[in-house]
């Protein structure tokens, strides 16, 4: 590699294969995000501390981070407090929009699926089915499971709005005390639409213009996504699609065949992906993209769409955020196929220096450039088929000489749902409670979130993972993280030889990695339940555990939300990039301290991934201590 | 002398006084009527990044003696006597860029201007805003600046000021007592960046 393009290949990434990828798109003059993030510098310190509010005509204002200096009081008079913090509800609710919207479709998909009117899909989990059916007290006696399921999404689609002012899961699931702490604050989501539109009015001028009040709607806002949307997500693509199980596959972009049809999946909604999955396997459309000179067809995934087929269908997956230009970049994309969240709105312009064709596929998500291809549940598979022969067609207009794949794609295991280790486990999860209460695993760690161009990619979730299991701390992952750490060899059993010995001890005598892969980033709802499996079986509220969380590398509205829902859930949560608040010394002692004594959990911010891994194990320890063990 | 004296500490980067520049030395000196312009007006400021996150606004300094004038072949360089300020002569400037070889602080930059019709392009460093401050008006720049980062006035008196502070805080600290001469968020946030550019590929 030639010496100047090496040191920014090394200062970009850690991703072996990516680094090969870089290198080419590089000499090729292709612009990636990091290049566009150089671009980008100065980046503006009035945005970066939340001291900018661009929300009405009367502005935009901006407030002077130095008192002696320049103007403390936006037009209409807020003040920093109220701006960052209004900043940040906005954000917040975006990211939980993120969530539910795709819940709710996800619940679409399963009410037509239940009527008869989807195209291709099957309830492949009665099981979770009539759990759910169990908890929403639905009866389903002498009942069929599509009747069954009709209710369910009915019942479902009820706390999307206001009528019942609760969410089911979210009484159902978490222990007593935390609800509690809940009703205290008076934070208890009350529907998934509700607390985001009412957060949308909350940040409108002349509304709230109390920080606090924001902020703790903020911290209702992200409970209604955790325990509603996102969870309502999860466990519908379970009983549509399966509950995933411990299952092998491959990572990296070596995943990428050269002699075969590639089309990767990229977004985070399954509910088309799957049919693709499906679609790619129809005999006829093999032997098509045989008789085009292709060997066969071969998907793989990218960032939580790559994760969510990952974990239930098995299927490769080329990387995390921070890959998607780079996958094209190989030259050996046929189709890039797209749903939504997380896609660079540049991606089109990337493939237009390749043959790739970039395939978007929902209507709220189109990418100028694209061919669109929109799902509807009722044609879902015959789009999906479309689509596969789109890519099939395209395979004679590769180039060969343009292609470079990188050799080695890692071995990782994923599939890691709450069901899956609780029968690892041998049906309960006592074992796990035993061997934490002997000291053996000190606690859990959940590793979730994003890449992020200015932190060095997958650096600090894997320096960060790997300083935790060595503290005999299980790290549960989800996300671009979970991808992360299965690109360095994490995922797989005999990563146990990295922990320390208690941690090496337990995943060695159950056969699993000691960092465990439980999904894509909704599935962060997988870690709230079995948080909450723990606390109830120890009779405590989530915030007692031995636990604490971390994104490391975030960057999305959505990881906001995520983080407010640990936090409110109770988890002390790291952050390693400063939230755009610190323009207000008041929001950040309410986040990182005072937020303590009302939920249980807070906020620190450290971008060092070894003090990172040294505060959560010190809280973990706290935690012990006070629970006596 | 009256200068636009730079606070480094309190730069945070947000470019206003780059806009504010392009907008004063534009032919309609207005935001929206600025775009349709061309040539387009550009800065004569420059915020870039330094270490750690860290910006400073570039600018010229008006040097006295300016070794910007001393080399000027054409003599196209000349000094303002009333306001100090070093001035660029576009219709004598040949686009040589001796001006810009010996520039102390690297701020000489060439473009075409609006204001002349040329086949080349000239040196267009900042011109002090001399017409604003015919007319009494500070510089573009600083009036933009929300965070005191830029500040015109006679230096001596600005220096008088500063130095008044740094003996206030060497004194606290000689009693042992915290003098920090930022807010405590904002030293927490550029503490958090400095090491934020450790983990990643910028600053």
């Amino acid at each position: 590699m030639d010496k100047k393009i090496e040191i920014i290949v090394n200062a970009r990434t850690t991703d072996e294969a990516a680094k090969v990828v870089l290198e080419k798109a590089i000499e090729e003059g292709i612009e990636t995000v990091w290049d566009r993030l150089e671009a980008q510098q100065p980046q503006c310190g009035f945005g970066q501390l939340g001291m900018c509010c661009n929300r009405c005509a009367m502005g935009p204002c901006r407030i002077s981070p130095f008192d002696d200096a320049g103007p403390t009081r936006g037009v209409c008079g807020a003040d920093v407090d109220l701006i960052a913090a209004r900043n940040l509800l906005d954000d917040l609710l975006v990211g939980a929009a993120s969530h539910s919207d795709h819940g709710r479709e996800v619940v679409e998909v399963f009410l037509e699926t239940a009527e008869g009117k989807s195209q291709g899909y099957k309830i492949l989990d009665e099981t979770k089915l009539n759990a759910i059916a169990d908890e929403y007290g639905i009866d389903t006696k002498g009942k069929s499971k599509e009747a069954v399921a009709k209710e369910v999404a009915l019942a479902i689609f009820e706390e999307f709005g206001t009528v019942k002012n609760s969410i089911q899961f979210a009484e159902s699931r978490p222990p007593e005390k935390t609800k509690e702490t809940w009703k205290k604050a008076g934070i208890v989501p009350r529907s998934v639409d509700r607390e985001i539109v009412e957060a949308a009015h909350r940040v409108h001028m002349g509304v709230d213009s109390d920080y606090v009040n924001i902020l703790l709607h903020a911290l209702r806002t992200s409970l209604s996504d955790g325990w509603g949307g996102s969870m309502m997500a999860t466990d519908i693509s379970d009983v549509l699609f399966g509950t995933p199980k411990p299952v092998s596959s491959y990572v990296n972009l070596g995943v990428l065949k050269p002699d075969m049809v590639n089309i990767v999946l990229h977004g985070h909604n399954p509910v088309l992906s799957e049919m693709v999955v499906k679609a790619s396997r129809e005999k006829d459309l093999v032997d098509y993209a045989k008789k085009m000179g292709a060997k066969g067809i071969n998907l793989v995934g990218m960032c939580c769409t790559g994760n969510e087929v990952l974990m239930r269908q098995g299927v490769p997956i080329a990387g995390n955020m921070l890959n998607q230009e780079l996958a094209i970049a190989t030259g050996a994309v046929e189709v890039m196929l797209i749903d939504y969240q997380c896609i660079f709105p540049s991606i089109t312009k990337t493939a237009g220096c390749y043959h790739t064709k970039v395939v978007s596929t929902s209507e709220k998500a189109k990418f100028p450039g694209a061919i669109h291809k929109e799902f509807h549940p009722g044609n879902a598979f015959d789009t999906a088929k479309e689509i596969v022969k789109l890519a099939v067609e395209n395979f004679p207009n590769r180039n060969p000489d343009r292609v470079k794949i990188p050799n080695n794609p890692m071995k990782l295991m994923a599939g890691f749902s709450v069901e899956a280790i609780t029968s690892a486990l041998g049906g309960t999860l006592q074992p796990l409670i035993d061997v934490i209460a002997s000291g053996k695993i000190r606690g859990a760690a959940g590793i979730v979130g994003c890449n992020n161009p200015k932190i060095k990619q997958d650096y600090n979730h894997i320096v960060l993972t790997k300083e935790l299991i060595k503290r005999n701390i299980l790290v549960l992952e989800t996300g671009c993280a979970a991808i992360a750490s299965g690109k360095a060899g994490l995922l797989v059993p005999e990563a146990a030889e990295l922990a320390g010995d208690g941690l090496k001890e337990v995943a060695q005598s159950l056969g699993i990695p000691p960092v465990l892969h439980m999904g894509s980033c909704v599935d962060c709802s997988r870690i709230l339940v079995i948080a909450a499996k723990l606390a109830k079986a120890l009779n405590v509220g989530i915030a007692d555990l031995p636990i604490a969380g971390a994104a490391p590398e975030w960057y999305s509205q959505k990881a906001i939300s995520i983080g407010a829902y640990f936090v409110a859930s109770g988890v002390y949560t790291v952050l390693g990039l400063p939230p755009k608040i610190f323009g207000s010394p008041n929001v950040v002692q309410l986040l990182t301290e005072g937020v303590e004594g009302v939920v249980g959990g807070k906020f620190a911010v450290e971008p060092d991934p070894v003090r990172q891994a040294e505060l959560m194990a010190a809280h973990i320890e706290k935690k012990r201590k006070a629970l006596g063990i | 002398m009256k200068t636009v004296f730079v606070h480094p500490e309190r730069c945070i980067g947000c470019r206003h006084c780059e806009m504010a520049c392009a907008i004063e030395h534009s032919k309609s000196q207005d935001l929206f009527g600025m775009l349709f312009e061309t040539p387009r007006s550009k800065p004569r400021i420059h915020v870039e990044l330094g270490i750690d996150f860290m910006t400073f606004p570039n600018r010229c300094r008006h040097c006295d003696p300016a070794p910007c004038m001393q080399v000027c072949p054409t003599g196209a360089l000349h000094r303002d006597v009333e306001t100090g300020s070093v001035l660029v002569n576009y219709s004598t400037c040949i686009g040589c860029a001796m001006c810009a070889m010996v520039c102390p602080f690297d701020i000489i930059s060439f473009n075409k201007v609006w204001s002349i019709q040329l086949d080349h392009e000239v040196n267009t460093k900042c011109d002090h805003c001399i017409d604003r401050q015919q007319a009494g008006n500070i510089p573009a720049c600083v009036e933009a600046c929300k965070t005191g980062a830029l500040e015109f006035g006679d230096a001596n008196t600005i220096i008088r000021s500063s130095r008044k502070d740094f003996t206030v805080r060497t004194t606290l600290a000689l009693k042992g007592e915290e003098a920090p001469s930022l807010p405590p968020n904002i030293e927490a946030f550029r503490d958090i960046m400095a090491k934020v550019s450790q983990f990643g590929t910028l600053g």
